[in-house]
């Protein structure tokens, strides 16, 4: 099944399986098509269940094929999760800066992950919406349009806030100061970015440096065919096989869980 | 403790209720009530019930000649069918099928039918007609003993039209039956005919909505370009009227479809009066044509005799609740433009306007589901073919029956049928199943899709529909035969996918070629023309025709507990972490275990509290109300994992999370009569199952107003109830620390009403009352044996230590109660500075020589002072010398303000002045005695039971915890070496300025056991019998008869009869409780007559309680107290008795 890597594909390649989550509609669907088309759209479908897209990553040693996994963000859809994030190498999970119970939510996720998903995830915090601040240069759009959702009164969450409170500046649609969600994402090991699918400030950025946390030792190797960019999401190449490594099996997510 | 969890869980759902309704199963036998079952096959509304069945003919008479296609009518002319007649209050039913539904009827015959279900559907050949559109029956007159009904309907006679070649429908029966049952069949049938008669009004408002009267009423084929001005409106049959039905109509044979119901509709009637026979099941499995296919659906799903019940519950729901907004209309709002954004109709506002109306009444009906992401795409579906009431009724029946829990907030029915349909592929697909386990490819992760949204965005929409067509008819088994069929045809190259990937990419590109031809080379034209969508329906219905809907029911019943736990475990996991800070102080274990006893208690709460309801509604002989009518009703409620479940325990459910927490918590009678649990025993005892009886046979609460204080402090806003998040900070606070000091200060806390920091001579009673309620059932060991510290610090009575050494903890612990009384007034602040001017002057030797001793000052210095020097205590001095007494003049002003002001303060000595207890007092007062410190030390935190610890470890943990933390004996210069340190630093520093507390407390003991306090102690307690009195007035607690203890004797002698009358129930205890007593009147009590002062100062109370309060004395504890005659003690007693 796997072959050497041919002479046409000097690098090698390999898949890694991640998993989008957060909060509804802080824009994680977004940020994958931003991804995987360059693209951005007002009305997305939404995710029922989960989407599956595929993107390459080229790094200076390796190819790296991304199975993305972008889950529903509705609440409901939560207890499904497990279904997706089981044996994910790298996860993404992505808050509003504009809304901090989005961020909340985004920290019961990564503690979801570091205790039921796969030992050595790579995750990476993500504050998306960036374009919505003063940073990005174009503050002028509100975040008012924006539907408050779940907003679950947590007290660590309103201190957190409390305590920051000086570090927005007025007329600014953040609501997430930077230096806290970096404080959190360095306490716990997180890769961290802010982003903003709609100008696309970031976005590759993110998928860069999971690749390359991702460790030489938890990846597959599969037949590499360059760094061709997966435009369409299933491009239905079932010869693009690949090794399926004890590892992945051995993964502690329970079978099972919660389907 | 996980084990416990599932062991309850299990047990509950043997019991439970089945919340899937397909069939639901009744709590009593683990089997598909019948009326359920009967619901089932008619497709009718909960409401109906299966009253009276019978073996009948059905004789369909000759199709009306007017004759086109007589032949076709010849060859089914006089159509017979045998079957069973059934009847409801609402609906006459014939179906083929040989079933019965009467409550009587065997168990076999119930799960023959779910048998026999596939290939014609649930509903065979027949009819179910609702009585209201029979117009009249008739008996016919039959030379034969047969006993022949002939039934006339409105079909087609309800609208103004007249239809051309129109001859009304006449059904002929013919019982089958003994002439009494019969009878008894026509006498039910005439009661309901004559109810039925209300609904015609209803029926003419639906049948008009229907496209099937307009179809037959010849409109369409007249009004061929406004030769009829007046030509009747087509009904609304569907967004697709404006924006065109998906798909090639010709490709789809619209217009032949179309013929050949309207001509199965005048043969065998419309909408209600439609009749079943073999052609019709046939038509659906075709597809069913554009116009007409909105109103099948209604018909076979049931939904059309929904709406005949309320025809305009979707426009009253959006009236009534116009302008309301809530989180599922903001989840709405968001996926409006993202609905099926491919057909035309939902990028115009007049279907996103449909599709936003009907979501969001749907919404309002059923707030527990509220909206799920999918039922946008599905109600989007419908609303191309229905009009918006009529897609509003059929989303009630999905959500209620056909999908059952699957949009739920846990989805749990999403994810059973996952399991179900992942277990069906390993049975009939056993290489891909092994295939796809060992390439680690998760088949739910593709087919829930599929489930979820019933292959709308699967399949090509045309396709979709298809299956919808059948998925009406025969219900959630087709979503399964579909699945499965989809991987069959696809089983070859499915078998080379080895990831999630590849997996999904094949199965995506075969929907997307659907309509090409399944056997693209082949010779045979016909076989060229087969689809792999016709394919696909025939692999579906034909192979796997053995997925029956038992078949599923059998499924989900196997699987539902493994689901319905891994949703809980998860939604623990994830509240338990999401507690916040405060919960960090409780270990893992005993979060989970909080979390399971919180929602177990609410789950049994819940239940029970929906049988009395039910009850009640029984006995009211209540109409369901209007909303009820989409609202599943045998659906079980509370559960965590089967959606949304109440979040808050008021304060009787609280009771019983106490009660299963603590041993206190627990009444004293095990199966007590009380009139709030009507109906509770009888109902436990007839259910058999393991859970039932475990919550039967639990101990009730207690309820005491300490129990009451714990809920109004840990609720939020009390009223809402207690969140899970509250009773675990307030568990957290008292658990969380092993410091004595926190547990002695949130005690205090609990019985400061006004935050002021002052707990009033009321309190201090209620806090006694409190520690005799939390200790009546022993001290579970974490109260060690006396100490040698108690004689060090009581020397001088020696000889009442010898006695008090032999008695128990409990015993001794009453001593130390009383103790605790009279120390705590002993030390008392007076509370109202306005009266220190007047009463300055009424100073008198007593409360001179009170002052000496008083130390309850208001911060800590002052405890630390006494010890040095007594005279330098200045507050305490001025705050002590008001307190009058001997003034026996209570005027009235002072006594009105005395009466406001009696709920936060109360007077010591006298009624004029209120005096109140502070923290630091309490403190001391705990702290002085060496009982009450273990108390607050260890036994009161332990005493609530978190993770199941076996006992005996978490004993001697806590005994020795008890042993090596601040005991008197740590504190003086007995403490052992090793632990003293330790011991010392915690209590110094948690109390903050009590330093050196050894020597301090020391001399204040010293204090205590003087007797230059006795006089003022007596006062103060003549005093508390009033408050008391008072107090019970307001309160009429009935659990505590406490008027039995209305007097000042009470509070000593009478903590015997406290326990013998409230919670005495078996003699044993009572007779500890006499050997309290004895206790109390040997060792500690002194009973001293009432004296002239205290009658005079009752006089100017109005208490009824008079006399009672002249008879008794009051105890003191003192060396004196020693001399106190055996007289007394009887006048106590007796008057105890007398009271009780």
């Amino acid at each position: 099944m796997s072959e050497p890597a041919s002479a046409n594909a000097p690098k090698p390649s390999s898949s890694v399986k991640l998993v989008l989550l957060g909060e509804a509609a802080v824009g994680k669907s977004s940020l994958v098509l931003r991804f995987v088309n360059n693209d951005f759209q007002e009305n997305k479908e939404p995710t029922i269940g989960a989407a599956f897209l595929t993107q390459k990553c080229s790094l200076p040693t390796r190819t790296i094929k991304f199975e993305i996994w972008d889950t529903a963000g509705q609440e409901r859809f939560a207890s499904l999760a497990p279904m997706y994030y089981r044996n994910a190498q790298a996860a993404l999970v992505v808050y509003d800066v504009t809304k901090p119970s989005s961020l909340t939510k985004a920290k019961h996720w990564v503690a979801e992950l570091q205790r039921q998903a796969s030992p050595g995830i790579v995750i990476a915090l993500v504050g998306n919406k960036l374009d919505l601040t003063n940073d990005s240069g174009d503050a002028s759009e509100s975040a008012a349009t924006e539907n408050e959702f779940e907003s679950t009164p947590n007290a660590d969450e309103a201190a957190g806030e409390e305590g920051e409170e000086q570090d927005v500046t007025p007329g600014d649609a953040r609501k997430v100061p930077t230096r806290e969600a970096n404080t959190y994402a360095e306490e716990e090991g997180l890769l961290f970015f802010e982003t903003s699918a709609k100008t696309g400030t970031n976005v590759v950025d993110v998928f860069t440096a999971i690749a390359n946390a991702i460790p030489e030792s938890s990846l597959k190797t599969g037949r590499g065919t360059g760094a061709g960019t997966g435009q369409t999401a299933l491009s239905g190449r079932s010869e693009d096989s690949r090794v399926n490594l004890g590892d992945r099996n051995a993964a502690t997510a329970k079978e099972g869980c919660a389907c | 403790m996980l084990q416990w969890n599932s062991f309850v869980q299990k047990a509950q759902s043997l019991i439970d209720p089945a919340n899937f309704n397909i069939p639901a199963l009744s709590s009593s036998d683990h089997n598909p009530s019948k009326a359920s079952l009967f619901r089932q096959q008619f497709r009718l509304p909960d409401s109906q019930n299966p009253l009276q069945e019978i073996t009948a003919d059905l004789v369909l008479p000759l199709p009306n000649s007017s004759g086109t296609q007589g032949d076709r009518r010849v060859d089914r002319a006089g159509a017979r069918y045998t079957g069973r007649l059934h009847l409801s209050e609402r609906f006459i039913c014939f179906s083929t099928q040989p079933t019965s539904f009467l409550p009587s009827a065997s168990l076999t015959a119930s799960t023959n039918w779910t048998g026999q279900t596939h290939g014609t559907g649930p509903s065979g050949n027949g009819f179910t007609l609702p009585l209201s559109c029979i117009r009249r029956v008739e008996r016919l007159h039959s030379a034969s003993h047969v006993f022949s009904l002939a039934l006339t309907t409105w079909n087609g006679l309800l609208s103004k039209q007249q239809e051309p070649n129109f001859v009304p429908q006449r059904l002929i029966i013919q019982l089958v039956g003994s002439r009494q049952s019969s009878e008894r069949f026509c006498d039910c049938l005439k009661k309901g005919l004559r109810e039925g008669m209300k609904e015609v009004d209803n029926l003419r408002l639906v049948v008009s909505d229907c496209y099937s009267e307009y179809l037959l009423s010849g409109a369409k084929g007249k009004s061929q370009e406004g030769n009829e001005a007046d030509a009747r409106q087509p009904p609304d049959a569907g967004l697709g009227m404006i924006f065109r039905y998906p798909g090639d109509a010709r490709k789809l044979r619209d217009r032949s479809k179309m013929r050949l119901w309207g001509e199965y509709f005048r043969e065998n009637g419309r909408n209600t009066t439609l009749v079943r026979q073999p052609t019709f099941h046939k038509l659906i499995r075709v597809g069913l044509p554009n116009r007409l296919r909105g109103e099948i659906w209604e018909l076979t799903s049931g939904s059309l005799f929904l709406r005949l019940r309320s025809p305009n519950l979707y426009q009253e729901t959006l009236a009534q609740f116009q302008g309301q907004e809530s989180l599922a209309i903001d989840e709405i709002e968001k996926d409006l433009n993202r609905s099926l954004p491919e057909y035309p109709g939902f990028q115009s506002e007049e279907g996103i306007g449909r599709l936003r109306r009907v979501l969001t009444a749907y919404s309002w009906i059923n707030a527990e589901i509220g909206y799920c992401q999918a039922m946008n795409i599905v109600v989007a579906a419908l609303l191309i073919y229905m009009s918006e009431a009529q897609a509003f009724s059929l989303l009630s029946v999905l959500c209620d029956r056909l999908l059952p829990g699957y949009y739920s907030t846990t989805m749990y029915g999403t994810l059973l049928d996952q399991k179900v349909f992942e277990s069906l592929v390993e049975k009939t697909m056993p290489v891909l199943w092994d295939h796809l386990g060992k390439f680690d490819v998760q088949l739910s992760v593709v087919s829930l899709p599929w489930f979820l949204s019933l292959y709308i965005n699967s399949m090509p929409l045309v396709f979709a529909f298809r299956v919808l067509d059948v998925f009406f008819l025969e219900g959630p088994k087709v979503l399964f035969q579909v699945g499965l069929a989809i991987l069959r045809v696809n089983g070859e190259e499915l078998l080379d996918v080895q990831d999630d990937g590849s997996f999904i990419s094949v199965l995506k590109s075969y929907f997307s070629r659907l309509d090409e031809s399944a056997h693209p080379r082949s010779e045979n034209p016909k076989l060229r023309a087969i689809t792999r969508f016709q394919e696909l329906m025939v692999v579906a219905f034909k192979e796997f025709s053995g997925i029956t809907h038992s078949t599923i029911t059998e499924q989900r019943e196997k699987h539902k507990d493994a689901v319905l736990e891994n949703i809980e475990n998860f939604a623990k996991r994830t509240s338990i972490r999401n507690l916040g800070p405060e919960s960090k102080r409780l270990s893992v274990d005993d979060l989970g275990t909080i979390y399971d006893r919180f929602y177990e208690t609410l789950y049994q709460w819940q239940q029970h509290q929906r049988l009395i309801e039910e009850e009640r509604k029984r006995q009211e002989k209540k109409k369901s109300e209007r909303l009820s009518i989409l609202a599943p009703t045998e659906s079980e409620v509370g559960r965590v994992g089967l959606g949304p479940s109440p979040t808050h325990m008021d304060y009787e459910a609280f009771r019983e999370f106490l009660a299963a927490t603590s041993k206190w918590a627990a009444g004293d009678s095990p199966a007590p009569s009380r009139k709030n649990y009507p109906g509770d025993q009888g109902y436990h005892s007839q259910k058999g199952s393991t859970k039932s009886l475990l919550w039967a046979n639990r101990r009730l609460p207690a309820d005491h107003e300490f129990m009451q204080r714990l809920y109004r402090k840990w609720a939020t806003d009390p009223t809402e109830g207690l969140s899970l998040q509250n009773v675990v900070n307030g568990l957290a606070r008292l658990k969380g620390s092993p410091d004595i000091m926190n547990n002695i200060n949130y005690f205090f806390d609990l019985y400061d009403d006004s935050g002021s920091g002052e707990v009033d001579r009321e309190g201090i009673l209620k806090m006694s009352e409190a520690l005799l309620f939390l200790s009546r059932r022993g001290f579970e060991g974490t109260i060690s044996a006396p100490t040698q510290s108690l004689e060090d610090l009581n020397g001088p009575r020696d000889r009442e230590h010898a006695e008090q050494n032999r008695l128990t903890a409990d015993e001794r612990f009453l001593g130390s109660v009383s103790a605790f009384i009279r120390r705590c007034f002993e030390y008392a602040d007076p509370s109202h500075p306005q009266n220190q001017g007047t009463a300055k002057n009424n100073v008198t030797e007593a409360a001179e020589k009170l002052d000496s001793f008083a130390i309850g000052g208001d911060d800590d210095e002052d405890l630390i002072d006494v010890d040095g020097d007594s005279k330098s205590n200045k507050s305490p001095v001025s705050e002590a010398s008001p307190r009058p007494a001997k003034s026996n003049n209570p005027n009235a002003t002072t006594r009105g303000q005395n009466r406001q002001a009696s709920e936060s303060a109360n007077p010591a000595l006298d009624p004029n002045n209120p005096l109140h207890i502070t923290l630091p007092t309490f403190r001391m007062v705990v702290l002085a005695d060496e009982l009450l410190e273990q108390f607050f030390e260890s036994y009161f935190p332990q005493s609530f039971h978190l993770s199941d610890h076996p006992h005996p470890a978490a004993l001697a943990a806590s005994s020795s915890l008890s042993s090596n933390l601040t005991t008197f004996s740590n504190l003086g210069s007995l403490r052992s070496p090793q632990l003293g340190a330790a011991s010392g630093v915690s209590v110094a520093g948690a109390s903050g300025g009590i330093v050196p507390p050894g020597k301090g407390l020391r001399g204040v003991l010293d204090n205590i056991v003087t007797d230059g306090i006795r006089m003022a102690a007596e006062r103060e307690l003549e005093r508390n019998a009033l408050g008391r009195d008072e107090d019970d007035d307001e309160e009429d607690e009935e659990d505590y008869p406490r008027r039995a203890d209305a007097s000042a004797a009470a509070m000593a002698g009478g903590i015997g009869s406290w326990g013998a009358g409230a919670y005495g129930a078996d003699p044993e205890r009572r007779s500890v409780r006499e050997a309290d007593r004895d206790l109390l009147e040997g060792a500690e009590v002194v009973s001293v007559r009432g004296k002239d002062e205290s009658s005079s100062l009752l006089e100017g109370n109005e208490d009824s309680e008079l006399p009672a309060n002249k008879a008794v004395g009051s105890p003191t504890d003192h060396s004196g107290g020693n001399s106190s005659s055996n007289h007394d003690v009887e006048v106590v007693s007796k008057v105890v008795e007398f009271d009780s």
